[in-house]
């Protein structure tokens, strides 16, 4: 149990809102960034803190704890806890935050005093979203996390920012949208009394929904969700906004925010609207393995801008996580929440160091990079660490998730499984490839005059830093799993182990 | 101390090792080599100790080792070890080798400005190659599997500033992943198939009579076909010679690459079980990958590249040795038959005498190229034989238990072979015994060329023997190569393998003694009349067309795989992208925004600028809001 006086949960939302509103009054530089650093720090560490003390129990949820917020009327109580599922997202949140965060402070950004503090609200936001077990709050945090991304691409993006801050905005507002509907709905229509997610289990379990319904309520969420995690081909944005982004607003934004709409599909429409799930599942299966898996793999083999190149693959890896959830068994959503997990830190380590690369090299184009080793050697390391995790090697965190993925996907169409098990192979062709354009082999002309002018230095402390962090977590969670997947698969076996089988009709896939 | 302990720190001291380096030696490349070293030593010393201290354990074995690992669902997947004498054989040759290798490493890169890199590279390599030797299951198999791909491609790119080294990492990383492609697959389909991937309880499953589909093994073994480099996916191999010396010895001649193989003999009953079709595969691509390899040996002037076709060569041997099967065999006192599982006992005899012989020869080759200030060309060598002579002697040893001269290693095994392939088919023995006459004249070509004649450069002048690091792993190893091919060193300790082996009589007997030693002399004597020792190659200046055909043969993978990706896969990719871009990413979404755009128009028509419009909004607003407060919607 939490021995802590008070709840950490809603301590971890609270304080980088509250650094943030301390920044905003205006501080003298050093006393803001000792401010933004606590905000940064506090949630990791009692994010981890919640980790080491949680005892939940199958599918349950731990340090529940509600708050009157005066709209109880609406049916809508802030309530914080944590579950097996929710909580290694939490503990993600967490330590992303940090890294971006400490990230965000070592950068010379413009105007920095507001850039850390909309990092700070989405931080607050993100670590809202996986310990609301309020839906309508669920939602609230998720939005409080997106606008300041908006903002941020729309001021310290690159070239195109315009562009890609309007294009996100209109796509994830979109699917927000959509998302909302959705929830609204099942809401109505489950007739629940209030918002959270253990009131509406029980009311689904009570009164039950008609397939109809439940079909119309899962297209929209899943169309919703899955607009805002680049489900092909609803995708476009994700490339380009991450691309434009800066650093520690991609690294959250990718590798946590994302997780939001799988999230979203794990805890409420796959255990709530399995009729709604089963006539959907046949499409979104291959759409994320043809479209996101085959297409966009390859798609991301063309690329020739490593931040591009970065922001396809985080897309591509999403079609793995869409192939688990079509499983809709333990294994196969046991799989995703530990991919979720894995992609989130490697997702923001690479956006990290594609950052830190291009402080070097001055430019984002992989054919005018090349021997980038000889000057950054730890650089190059993190790197290649960084790249191996994304292609899924053993003992980094990203292969428990792929191969239970794999495994479970058999079960649920072996024509499938075949098809995207051909991912690993594509995700290393362009994973080696950029590793190798960018730190390997003889240096490009142009990067030749780059270093001249002013000769690259390796990677500094604290830039070392906040890639430590994230790489520790994957060599943690790729060591030794069982740090996070214990809780994972309770939750998922008292969720999903007893589908209904019949619920799930694969045969218009093997046929 | 439990054996089991012994084996546990055998498994982890390298893995400490590479740590200790990563974390905190990075700078300091000396005392890196002598911890790694040491690291090896333990191992060695280790893997010895447990073999020849007679203990084995396992399921069926008594005290078995396991822990979950990862549980998600219904899925367990554990740490364990299944040691018996096959693991035995093969963690003793990992140790042995691995050992000499690094006491070889600490002279001859000696000067490399990244040692401790370099250093550590091995012993994580060392670390995950154990991890496969002692796996109990095929998911901890694929892991350490995908590791020792991880430690090949660090160390292939060492000297990692040069464009072909860049390459050939990214080539066998890549090509090793194609394999591991059907390798996963067939984990899989085992695991629903069988309800584990457990090897003991798959072999009790399979000789128990389940039906195993072709296909189980057959996928399994694409995970060979990347790792022991056969044909199609033999490409990486010779690329992978940008790694340096001791890399090649270890790596990829000794030990990795063996994996395949020892993975092909850690599943036999799989393919005892499943349809001869199976087998049938496995045999015809590993003789053809042994003739192919020879051929392309025949016109290499690189030394390391003609000992990385060489073990292609040798490679397919073993894989072709595996598909050849079992036999049934007289047993000598009790006068009864016996099937003998002699695929994997010749396979696992040659994978042990071949390991001895081509570490031997790469390390050597290794001597050489440092003593000529890092030539690599053999037709810039010769009369070496002076100058080196220590190096000279082993390696004529090495080249002698290759071409099979009786009494040597590589005599005892390669016979094995040639007569199970005598009695189990006729076809792969004409094939084997050309490749063995291939053998015995590319070998000796190499050898007249680099050791005899005049010296034919400056470097080759100048060349001289290394320390006493670079000169006792050769003597070791040339040891073992003479001595490797005794059951009675390895004193019975191996018996579930090396008793697998077939051993021909009477009549059979002086056939393959008589077969054998003509391939040995026409080979040899073939190559020693032909070849001049000069500066240009006799076969290109005598049969030039013979010459650029075994050129062409060579490339011919390469160019269509290259095909493939630059014209194709690249094409296909880009293209891929265009649609991506334009088509979904312009026309659709902007003609979506421009429908967002036409709300947007409404909208503005909504604000007039008026107030009391607003008002009235605003007001209808909160009617809906209230209406659907008190669920009247």
């Amino acid at each position: 149990m939490n021995p802590l006086p008070f709840d950490p949960l809603l301590v971890s939302i609270v304080a980088p809102l509250l650094a943030a509103g301390l920044l905003a009054i205006g501080l003298p530089a050093k006393l803001g960034k000792a401010v933004a650093a606590v905000g940064f720090v506090l949630p990791a560490l009692l994010a981890l803190h919640c980790w080491f003390y949680f005892d939940a129990t199958g599918a349950d949820y731990a340090y529940l704890t509600g708050y009157d917020t005066g709209l109880g009327y609406f049916g809508i109580n802030l309530m914080l806890g944590l579950n097996g599922i929710s909580m290694p997202l939490y503990l993600m949140a967490g330590i992303v935050g940090l890294a971006a965060g400490l990230y965000a402070l070592q950068s010379k950004a413009e105007r920095q005093p507001l850039y850390l503090g909309l990092l700070l609200v989405m931080q607050a936001g993100l670590m809202g979203v996986f310990s609301s077990v309020d839906v309508f709050f669920f939602y609230f945090f998720h939005e409080l996390a997106l606008i300041p991304t908006f903002i941020m691409v729309g001021i310290w993006g690159g070239r195109d920012r315009g562009y890609a801050a309007m294009k996100m905005t209109i796509y994830l507002t979109v699917g927000a949208m959509l998302s909302l509907l959705g929830l609204i709905a099942l809401y109505f229509k489950s007739g629940a009394d209030n918002f959270t997610i253990i009131e509406l289990q029980r009311a689904v379990l009570a009164n039950g929904l008609s397939e109809t319904v439940q079909s119309n309520i899962f297209a929209l969420l899943l169309f919703g969700f899955g607009i805002l995690v680049s489900l092909w081909p609803f995708h476009t944005w994700a490339p380009l906004g991450y691309s434009e982004a800066p650093s520690s607003a991609a690294m959250l934004h990718s590798g946590v925010l994302k997780k939001f709409g799988l999230y979203g599909l794990i805890q409420i429409a796959l255990p709530l609207l399995p009729e709604g799930f089963a006539k959907w599942v046949c499409l979104f299966a291959a759409l994320a393995v043809f479209g996101n898996l085959i297409v966009i793999g390859l798609v991301t083999i063309a690329q020739s801008d490593l931040k591009k190149m970065v922001g396809y693959s985080s897309v591509m890896h999403m079609g793995y996580a869409f192939l688990g959830l079509a499983c809709y068994s333990a294994v196969g959503i046991g799989g995703v929440v530990m991919m979720m997990v894995a992609h989130g830190l490697s997702a923001a380590l690479l956006f990290l160091l594609s950052t830190s690369i291009h402080h070097r090299t001055k430019t984002f184009e992989m054919s005018d990079m090349g021997g980038l080793v000889k000057h950054a050697p730890v650089l190059a390391a993190f790197f290649v660490a960084a790249t191996f995790a994304s292609i899924g090697l053993p003992g980094l965190a990203n292969f428990w998730g792929e191969l239970a993925i794999f495994v479970a996907a058999w079960d649920f169409s072996p024509a499938l499984t075949v098809v995207s098990v051909s991912g690993v192979v594509i995700s290393a062709i362009y994973g080696l490839r950029s590793a190798a354009k960018v730190f390997f082999g003889s240096e490009s002309e142009a990067f030749a005059k780059v270093a001249a002018e002013q000769k690259p230095a390796d990677l500094t402390c604290c830039e070392k830093l906040p890639a430590l962090i994230l790489l520790v977590a994957l060599l943690a969670i790729g060591l030794w799993p069982k740090t996070i997947s214990g809780p994972v698969t309770a939750a998922a076996e008292a969720t999903f182990a007893n589908a209904p089988a019949a619920a799930v009709d694969t045969a218009a896939l093997s046929r | 101390m439990s054996v089991q302990f012994i084996a546990l720190l055998t498994l982890l001291t390298p893995l400490a090792s590479a740590a200790i380096i990563a974390l905190f030696l990075r700078k300091q490349g000396t005392l890196a080599s002598i911890v790694s070293t040491l690291a090896a030593a333990v191992v060695a010393a280790g893997s010895l100790t447990l073999a020849f201290g007679g203990s084995r354990f396992g399921a069926d074995l008594g005290a078995p080792v396991a822990i979950e690992w990862l549980k998600l669902g219904d899925l367990s997947i554990s740490l364990g070890f299944l040691y018996n004498d096959l693991a035995a054989l093969m963690l003793s040759i990992v140790g042995v080798v691995g050992l000499c290798v690094h006491v070889f490493s600490l002279g001859y890169m000696h000067d490399d400005s990244a040692k401790a890199r370099y250093f550590g590279g091995l012993s994580i390599f060392m670390f995950s190659m154990i991890g496969i030797v002692l796996a109990d299951n095929l998911f901890m198999i694929f892991i350490f599997w995908e590791l020792v791909g991880l430690s090949s491609y660090l160390l292939i790119n060492h000297y990692c500033l040069k464009q072909s080294a860049a390459d050939a990492s990214k080539k066998a990383f890549i090509t090793n992943r194609v394999g591991d492609f059907g390798f996963l697959l067939g984990i899989i389909l085992c695991y629903y198939a069988f309800g584990t991937v457990n090897l003991v309880e798959i072999g009790h499953a399979s000789t128990a009579g389940t039906v195993v589909a072709a296909a189980i093994p057959l996928l399994l073994f694409c995970g060979a076909v990347g790792k022991s480099a056969q044909l199609p996916l033999h490409v990486w191999l010779p690329d992978a010679m940008e790694g340096p010396t001791p890399v090649s010895a270890l790596i990829h001649a000794a030990t990795m690459v063996a994996a395949g193989i020892f993975m092909l003999c850690r599943i036999e009953p799989l393919f005892a079980a499943a349809p001869a079709v199976a087998l049938q595969t496995v045999m015809w691509i590993g003789a053809g990958t042994a003739l192919y390899a020879a051929l392309c040996a025949i016109t290499q002037s690189d030394i390391k590249k003609v000992l990385a076709y060489s073990t292609l060569s040798q490679l397919g041997y073993m894989v072709a040795a595996f598909g050849l099967g079992s036999i049934e065999h007289l047993h000598d006192e009790t006068k009864t038959v016996v099937i003998l599982s002699a695929g994997v006992g010749a396979a696992m005899f040659h994978l042990t005498t071949h390991a001895f012989f081509k570490a031997l020869m790469f390390l050597g080759s290794g001597s050489v190229i440092h003593g000529c200030h890092h030539e690599q060309d053999i037709f810039k060598m010769g009369g070496l034989s002076k100058k080196m002579p220590l190096t000279f002697i082993t390696f004529t040893i090495g080249v002698l238990a290759i071409i099979g001269m009786p009494g040597l290693a590589g005599f005892f095994s390669k016979d094995a072979i040639l007569y199970l392939a005598m009695e189990n088919n006729t076809p792969v023995f004409v094939i084997l015994t050309v490749t063995a006459v291939l053998t015995a004249f590319y070998m000796v070509r190499m050898w007249k060329l680099v050791f005899l004649g005049g010296t034919r450069s400056e470097d080759a002048d100048h060349a001289h023997e290394g320390g006493a690091s670079m000169t006792l792993p050769l003597l070791v190893l040339g040891l073992l190569s003479v001595a490797g091919g005794y059951e009675a060193i390895y004193g019975g300790h191996f018996d579930g393998v090396l008793k697998q082996v077939a051993h021909p009589h009477g009549a059979a007997h002086v056939t393959i003694l008589i077969v054998s030693l003509a391939v040995m002399i026409v080979g040899a004597a073939g190559a020693l009349l032909f070849y001049k020792s000069g500066p240009a190659d006799s076969l290109q200046q005598k049969v030039p067309g013979a010459f650029a055909g075994l050129n062409v043969l060579k490339a011919s993978f390469d160019s269509a795989y290259g095909y493939y990706v630059a014209k194709v896969q690249q094409r296909f990719a880009l293209l891929l992208n265009f649609l991506d871009q334009i088509l979904i990413a312009g026309l659709i979404v902007r003609g979506l925004s421009g429908v967002v755009g036409l709300f947007g128009l409404a909208a503005r028509a909504l604000h007039t600028g008026n107030l009391h419009v607003y008002v009235y909004w605003f007001l209808a607003g909160a009617v809906i809001l209230w209406a659907l407060a008190a669920g009247t919607l």
